[in-house]
């Protein structure tokens, strides 16, 4: 029992900010003013309003095209790392995966507002401060993460069950679609879910390469705290964009519980 | 025993350090101002001069706007700070919730010489002015800009960069234009939202703004003019526009003193100080701001340059001040029309 005071500390520091989240949501709003009025729940109206929930579903909608993306491109970075037999490529391989990881998330955000402004190459279509910009910032963050844990997860098929799948007569894409990938899906599912989980978080890259079009929650959050001075209304919105987070979140753990091997 | 003496000293050093560090604070007088540029300026041409006055040494607890609100929110009563420097419209947020003391102008004998508009409050006065206006990259785009209407021209679509995190300004100009001001702003609903697919980007902080501009993502933006002078200085060919149709929209750093601060006299020392023609002038040269004592020297090639009010009139023609009280209610209403009309798309 006592070995888990410790972590019931830590999580009553948790509760504790949850509590002030949620006691700052109840509050007035008073423009012009530090002072809160009584308790209401307009704060919670004012975020009901289209242009909130409308960041609450662009935010859905990139973190899941994220995941998906993010997923198509690391697997097959992931696979080369579990299955390469010469341990220089799986070398250069894993430099190339964590170098990112090193410069920083300004730094890689910044590089990409040169690379998709036409300043360096010239796109067919607009780029910077767009979604689509946007998600290209969001699946390179997001990738060094899913090539690790999509290569954890694909280390750990006995190459086996590859071998004799391929000795019964089944093609390489047969062997990958039937055997590789179903095994694969735990580190799919958690790679997917930690990916989507972050990317509802956002808030360099949205905020960098988004030039004020692309909001995501956790500008808006920032929009109303800093900008607005509306503490009660960044506080409602965090908590409505929170709770339906983790409502996603424990459904798609649902999901990829009853789809795993 | 060798480990027990390096301990032992370790402690003894340790409880030296903590014993010194309440001693200084004790003496010094605490500024409060952003970072960056701000804060050594500050430091270098109003610090240094204070201390070789006054004996007071200054120490400076550094951050953005927000954060030092807050914690000055935190500290109410017995502030960790003596005196703050922050924009006026803000110190109007300090002044509701209680946080700053009312000035004693005996004590402050220099606000005698400064510009009326500098006193902003009972509480706080202005150190520096400034404009946001119509500033471009010439090389970029071919056309003269000399208005703020030449932002309403198709050519420019795509091109402009404006704040997002502060719309007062270029919601101000709309609404000057269409016979209203900051108070009826409504009245330039219409003509701000003819402006909204010229804009190429919206920025939260000056380092955007800055950066879109050195990039060319966004060559003409609604911009501090103090931010245009140092891309200048950093060899980045802008224009500042000084604009013929309407002002530019001034802007007023101020310094007010903390309510509960034991520090109160040095307080309202160090800002007779900052508001001497002396320090003013410095202020001028390395900030590129305007002084709000107009005895203050201007360099040359500052006169008459947007943002650098040399006289009375200068103030009155060349720039447009927004009502504090007006600004800081509206804003949030403000931030929610503009994302809702203009940044959404």
């Amino acid at each position: 029992m006592k070995l888990l005071l410790p972590a019931a500390a830590v999580l009553a520091v948790f509760a504790a900010a949850l509590g002030a989240l949620f006691r700052w949501s109840v509050l007035e709003f008073v423009p012009g003013s530090l002072q809160t009025g009584g308790v209401t729940l307009a704060n919670f109206r004012m975020v009901m309003a289209p242009q909130y929930l409308g960041a609450i579903r662009d935010t859905v909608v990139l973190s899941a095209l994220t995941t998906v993306l993010t997923l198509l491109a690391a697997y097959p970075v992931a696979y080369a790392l579990a299955r390469t037999p010469s341990r220089r490529v799986r070398s250069l391989l894993l430099v190339l995966t964590l170098a990112p990881f090193f410069t920083g998330a300004i730094v890689r955000t910044y590089a990409w507002v040169l690379v998709l402004g036409n300043t360096v190459v010239t796109w067919p279509v607009p780029m910077l401060f767009t979604e689509r910009g946007v998600l290209v910032g969001l699946v390179h963050f997001s990738m060094p993460t899913m090539i690790l844990i999509l290569a954890a997860a694909l280390s750990h098929i006995d190459p086996a069950y590859e071998r004799a799948a391929a000795s019964l007569g089944a093609r390489p894409g047969r062997v990958f679609l039937r055997v590789t990938l179903p095994l694969s899906l735990p580190g799919i599912v958690s790679g997917g879910l930690i990916v989507f989980a972050w990317t509802l978080s956002a808030f360099p890259t949205p905020e960098m390469l988004g030039g004020g079009k692309v909001k995501m929650i956790a500008n808006v959050v920032r929009d109303l705290g800093l900008d607005s001075f509306n503490w009660p209304g960044a506080a409602a919105f965090a908590l409505v964009a929170l709770v339906l987070t983790l409502g996603m979140l424990t459904a798609l753990g649902r999901l990829g519980a009853r789809h795993a091997p | 025993m060798r480990a027990r003496f390096g301990l032992t000293a370790l402690a003894a050093l340790l409880a030296a350090s903590l014993a010194a560090t309440p001693a200084q604070a004790q003496n010094a007088l605490v500024v409060s101002i952003w970072g960056g540029n701000w804060k050594d300026t500050v430091e270098r041409i109003i610090g240094k001069a204070f201390t070789a006055r006054t004996g007071i040494p200054v120490e400076y607890e550094v951050g953005g706007t927000i954060d030092r609100l807050a914690k000055a929110r935190v500290a109410k009563g017995n502030p960790l700070v003596d005196l703050n420097f922050t924009t006026t419209h803000v110190a109007r947020l300090y002044i509701s919730d209680g946080l700053y003391d009312k000035l004693d102008m005996a004590k402050i004998p220099n606000a005698k010489e400064i510009t009326r508009e500098a006193v902003r409050s009972d509480y706080h006065v202005g150190s520096w002015a400034y404009v946001y206006t119509v500033v471009y990259r010439p090389d970029l785009v071919k056309e003269e800009i000399t208005r703020w209407s030449d932002l309403w021209k198709p050519s420019l679509k795509g091109k402009i960069a404006m704040p997002d995190f502060d719309p007062s300004h270029i919601i101000t100009i709309a609404a000057l234009m269409e016979g209203g001001n900051e108070v009826n702003w409504q009245k330039g609903e219409a003509k701000l939202r003819q402006l909204k697919e010229s804009v190429a980007a919206f920025y939260s902080t000056d380092a955007q703004s800055q950066d879109l501009m050195k990039t060319g993502q966004g060559p003409v933006q609604v911009m501090l003019s103090v931010n245009a002078y140092h891309l200048q200085e950093q060899g980045i060919a802008v224009k500042v526009v000084q604009p013929t149709d309407y002002p530019g929209i001034v802007g007023i750093d101020t310094m007010a003193v903390m309510a509960g601060s034991k520090k109160a006299d040095a307080a309202h020392q160090f800002i007779n100080l900052a508001l001497s023609k002396e320090i003013q002038g410095e202020l001028v040269k390395a900030l590129r701001a305007g002084p709000v004592n107009p005895g203050a020297a201007v360099p040359a090639n500052l006169k008459g340059q947007p943002g650098i009010f040399g006289t009375a009139a200068e103030w009155k023609e060349r720039g447009y001040i927004m009502n504090d009280d007006a600004r800081a209610k509206n804003l949030p209403g403000w931030r929610e029309w503009f994302t809702a009309n203009i940044v959404k798309k």
